[in-house]
């Protein structure tokens, strides 16, 4: 007997949005609320029939932890259905995808709805432990005269904030931010600052084509009278010289890796709905495509980008007879990388609505994008095969196969 | 001589547990004060008794207070000795040797207050369930078994006089900010915190000096002209008991208990006389049956589809989802519905009525869609998209199809459009009905359910029941151009238009029918409704009933010069912003004549009242809803008609049958036919009979 094979029903996101832009004001939580609500509006699917709602997240919000439960009940999934928070870093919300199937194939449910938030505006500053102490002896002193002792303890130096982004962005093993294990590629693998430079325009220049696409995935953010309807990242004035004119952020002096050519900080996230082949069809439900191979590997993690290399070669896809391939764009300099690794990619159908370097990462909701992204656009031109692919923090490698009928 | 049962707990503490059997309610007729009365005079000759707590069994009510339906039946001897007994008993209570405490779970309304008031201690639940307070006076009767003497007492005049003329019944957290409490704790833990109390170490302390005798009873003198000058502008001489009550309230520092309690009943005996109070009662029980549920049984409505993010839309959306039903709230443009869910969230930022939690709440239940989805697990469907039968009948026609489930109702929001008309672009017109509810939606409790003539009984039932649900009144109307309240209110607020353009002064025409007893002038009515709507809504009238409706010209040179009311910041008066409203000095050259600025206050009351009092009768002739008590239940709450004077037939009835008849024909000679007695009228006139018979 066959383990129940998992197709993915339907899938919307939010727009995603720079960070500190438009969705400034919304937790993680919000945004991913608004993304299961469109979701469960859309397909009108009877809540009660979830079995468990997955959800990726980075850095969750700390007044909601466990976001996946606080974004299920507040979206009006009932009290009894569970939910879990799933951290891959990168690849988080492709991670919800694959754990479903898991449990899927287990036999332990047959509807989830899955996929991933980030609210990177809201990632909180931090005080330094020392400092946390000082304010723990400040709370627990008894008398006014022991507190004001306490007070006098402070330096200036105790307020200097810890940036938890980061922190977050920084690999505590090897000791390198993730720009610089770009810029490690970028030398290694000898990809000068005008390649990079000229895949980041066409990121861009993809993503304002495909604007219109966007808007069959996109349920509308409704912030203070306004109505946001599109990714705000995308720009139309990209331009090489532009791009020549920014400097680098992570090797001043000989680095090739620039603001422009990385994926943007964002806010956002995706909701899927993923349930037994059999499922869909008792609810009469016309699925975009189903998960049919995927893996995970691991590897350097000062080399992390090359991540989609074994995790491709692993699943035992050719990435030539996909109709459609998405590699996160974490960083011009490493998708380039991985190209040159592989050798076997297909350009012209890498990427064809633009990446994160233009539409942005917002990192727990991005694997849950591609997979949506490349679904529609497999329905698009009536494709058969998909690619999805990321790089992730901390030395990882995650890669799934769609298909389609 | 079952209703309350005693029982001695650790040997020394008396509990008394209100529990009348088969009814949800505790009440106070003779029967249970004298079964009290037994109660009190054993504990008061136990001297082994170190403390009493008085408590109820039921889910939701503490004690209601006195029966009305027997204060209703009553004679004034038989009254008189109740209300004595009363006084008498919660007398005996205050003078107990042994500390009493209420504890409170549930309303503790009225003569269940004034228990509680008598009580050394009070605690109450911090239940939504829990209200405490004195709504008395919104009856046309005062506080008289000692809460009028007491309440002043244990507060201080003034935050008596805003909860016992205010008729307020505030949740516990607020009664204990105004004192009438002394503490909160949850439910499961009331009777041993009130026992604890008794126990004696944790008593409460009372702050607040102006609550002591003497600077209360300064206080009372210093206060009692502005007092007594407000509560007459505001009630205009025509809620006695509001005035009575203020009087007694501010007394009673200055007196002694007996001397006060002696006031207390000296004025209830007169108010329970005044017209004022029996019209009041009347609607009150009204009220209680129209909220009663008898389809109770009837799966709740979870979830509904509002078409259309508008004004009325979102405001439907944002009281149903207030009501914990989750809504769909669909526009064709995500830009409406940006506007719409804003309206919706600043609603929820009130945040007297909505916690943060609670606004949270509120926003989440509301899916908004700017695309086609499928309705098909919704209970309900309302439609209220633009005023335009073609529109409407698009969108129910898509409704057959979208929402396919034979049990989902379909509504619709239309305030005069035929809704036979629109159910006839569906297949299956049982499933359509009205609901019409009133702007600004959050304010007005009325809702119109509409029957027509295709409209299946259970559909009309089950609708009615759904507007109980979310807290709203009902009344079936029957489906006919502006239904009940719309068709009554047009004429009379056309006929204010009228009377201005013959030359009343916009403030004599206000002023007039605010000392009738209206909560607004006509004029300045059109002006919130909004000058466009309200011809919108005439033009549907006029093409029904065109001969009857007499539209004054100046209405559409008001739409074409932009003065739409409040919202344009023009109409009849001008808005600045603020609260300064002035009459606007532009509309003076719309005048057409000056026939009218001869008549007198009570000449424009007459006239306005008698025209809209006409239409109300041919409202029951034409048997748009089941009796006069609905129609006068109706207008009370869907437009403030004067409540004292018990709705517009009511009305009629004290102004004199006879006489109306004779008034409308000589108008009509003078003013013109529209001014044309009903047939009902004269006929009932013939007769010599009235709409109520009492």
């Amino acid at each position: 007997m066959s383990a129940p094979r998992m197709v993915i029903v339907e899938g919307v996101r939010t727009p995603f949005c720079k960070w500190n832009t438009h969705f400034a004001s919304l937790g993680a939580d919000e945004l991913g609320r608004i993304a299961v609500d469109a979701l469960l509006t859309r397909t009108g699917l009877d809540p009660v029939l979830i079995d468990e709602v997955i959800l990726g997240c980075v850095c969750q919000p700390a007044e909601a932890v466990n976001v996946a439960r606080v974004i299920a009940l507040r979206a009006g999934v009932p009290e009894s259905v569970p939910a879990v928070t799933v951290h891959r870093n990168c690849a988080s919300g492709l991670e919800a995808v694959t754990l479903a199937s898991e449990r899927i194939a287990a036999g332990r449910g047959s509807v989830f709805v899955v996929g991933g938030t980030e609210s990177m505006s809201q990632v909180p500053l931090l005080f330094k432990p020392g400092t946390a102490k000082k304010f723990a002896a400040f709370a627990g002193a008894k008398s006014v005269l022991k507190k004001l002792g306490a007070l006098t303890q402070f330096r200036f130096s105790d307020f200097e904030p810890r940036i938890a982004l980061k922190l977050g962005l920084t690999d505590p093993v090897s000791g390198l931010n993730m720009g610089e294990t770009a810029e490690l590629l970028a030398r290694e693998h000898s990809i000068s600052r005008e390649e990079q430079d000229l895949f980041a325009v066409q990121s861009h220049q993809r993503a304002i084509a495909a604007c219109e696409k966007f808007s069959q995935e996109i349920c509308p953010v409704y912030v203070n009278g306004q109505a946001i309807t599109k990714d705000n990242g995308p720009r139309a004035d990209s331009s090489l010289p532009a791009l020549a004119k920014l400097k680098p952020v992570f090797d001043r002096q000989y680095g090739t890796v620039t603001a422009g050519n990385s994926s943007q900080i964002s806010d956002g996230a995706v909701a899927l709905l993923v349930m037994t082949e059999q499922k869909a069809a008792e609810l009469g439900y016309q699925p975009l495509g189903r998960l049919s191979a995927y893996a995970y590997t691991g590897c350097d993690p000062a080399r992390m980008g090359l991540g989609p290399v074994s995790a491709i070669r692993k699943m035992g896809r050719s990435a030539g007879t996909a109709d459609v391939i998405e590699i996160n764009e974490a960083f011009a300099a490493q998708v380039l990388a991985v190209l040159k690794v592989l050798g076997d990619v297909p350009l012209e159908k890498l990427n064809v609505n633009g990446g994160a370097i233009a539409l942005g990462h917002p990192v727990g909701a991005t694997g849950a994008r591609l997979v949506l992204s490349a679904l529609k656009e497999l329905q698009r031109r009536n494709g058969h095969r998909a690619l999805v692919s990321l790089c992730v923090g901390g030395g990882q490698g995650g890669a799934a196969w769609l298909e389609r009928d | 001589m079952n209703n309350i049962h005693r029982e001695i707990v650790d040997g020394k503490f008396c509990v008394l547990k209100f529990d009348q059997p088969g009814t949800k309610a505790n009440l106070f007729n003779l029967e249970t004060l004298t079964e009290l009365d037994g109660h009190l005079r054993d504990i008061a000759s136990d001297y082994s008794i170190k403390g009493v707590v008085f408590i109820s069994a039921k889910e939701r009510v503490f004690h209601a207070g006195a029966d009305l339906r027997i204060l209703e039946k009553m004679n004034i001897a038989g009254l008189k000795q109740f209300l004595t007994l009363g006084q008498e008993v919660f007398g005996r209570i205050a003078s107990l040797e042994a500390p009493t405490v209420a504890a409170i779970h549930g309303a503790c309304l009225g003569g269940g207050c004034e228990l509680a008031l008598a009580c050394d201690y009070r605690i109450a639940t911090p239940d939504r369930v829990t209200k405490i307070g004195l709504p008395e006076t919104k009856l046309g009767i005062l506080p008289a078994w000692g809460g009028s003497t007491r309440l002043p007492r244990l507060i201080g005049v003034t935050q008596a006089l805003k909860v016992i003329l205010g008729g307020k019944t505030p949740a516990a957290n607020q009664a204990l900010r105004y004192g009438m409490i002394d503490a909160i704790a949850p439910r499961e833990l009331l009777l041993s915190v009130a026992l604890g109390m008794i126990k004696g170490n944790r008593l409460p302390h009372r702050s607040g000096w102006l609550r002591l005798p003497l600077p209360n009873r300064l206080y009372s003198r210093l206060i009692a002209p502005l007092v007594r000058s407000r509560t007459l502008r505001e009630t205009r001489g025509h809620y006695p008991a509001v005035l009575k009550a203020a009087e007694i309230v501010m007394a009673s520092a200055a007196s002694s208990e007996k001397e006060s309690l002696a006031r207390e009943r000296l004025a209830l005996l007169e108010l329970i006389e005044t017209d004022a109070c029996k019209n009041l009662i009347r609607l009150f029980f009204m009220g209680e049956r129209v909220r009663k549920s008898e389809g109770a049984g009837m799966k709740p409505v979870e979830r509904v589809a509002v078409m259309g993010a508008g004004v009325m839309g979102s405001g439907i959306a944002a009281w149903m989802s207030s009501r914990g039903v989750r809504v769909i709230l669909r526009d064709v443009d995500p830009k409406f519905l940006a506007k719409g869910l804003e309206r919706i969230r600043k609603s929820f930022g009130n945040r007297r009525v909505f916690t943060e939690k609670e606004a949270r709440d509120g926003m989440d239940r509301i899916s908004p869609i700017a695309t086609e989805v499928p309705l098909d697990h919704v209970d309900m469907v309302i439609e209220a998209a633009v005023e335009k039968m073609e529109a409407k009948q698009q969108i129910f026609a898509n409704l057959d199809r979208q929402a396919s489930h034979i049990d989902t109702l379909l509504a619709t929001n239309t305030s005069a459009l035929s809704l036979a008309e629109i159910a006839g672009a569906t297949k299956n017109p049982g499933r359509v009905v009205g609901i019409h509810f009133f702007n600004p939606v959050h304010k007005m409790q009325l809702v119109e359910v509409v029957a027509g003539p295709q409209t299946a009984p259970e559909t009309v039932q089950r609708a009615v029941q759904f507007v109980r649900q979310i807290g709203k009144l009902p009344v079936v109307v029957k489906d006919s151009p502006g239904f009940l309240v719309n068709r009554i209110l047009v004429p009379y607020l056309l006929e204010a238009g009228l009377l201005f353009e013959a030359g009343a002064r916009i403030v004599d025409i206000d002023e007039a029918m605010l000392d009738f007893g209206m909560p607004m002038g006509p004029l300045r009515l059109i002006d919130e409704v909004g000058v466009d709507i309200a011809t919108d809504v005439t033009a549907t009238l006029a093409a029904r009933f065109g001969d009857r409706l007499r539209v004054p010209g100046e209405l559409d040179q008001m739409v074409s010069a932009g003065w739409l009311g409040r919202k344009s910041g023009r109409g009849f008066y001008v808005y600045s912003g603020g609260r300064k409203i002035v009459p606007h000095a532009g509309m003076d050259t719309l005048r057409r004549s000056h026939t009218a600025n001869a008549l007198d206050s009570s000449q424009l009351q007459q006239r306005l009242s008698l025209l809209l009092a006409n239409e109300a009768v041919r409202c029951l002739e034409e048997h748009i809803v089941a009796d006069a008590e609905t129609v006068d239940f109706a207008m009370v709450m869907g437009t403030g008609f004067a409540p004292f004077r018990g709705g517009p037939l009511r009305f009629v009835d004290v102004f004199g049958l006879s006489k109306a008849v004779d008034e409308l024909e000589r108008l009509a000679v003078k003013a013109g036919p529209h001014f044309t007695p009903s047939p009902l009228l004269k006929q009932l006139a013939i007769e010599g009979k009235r709409f109520y018979e009492d």
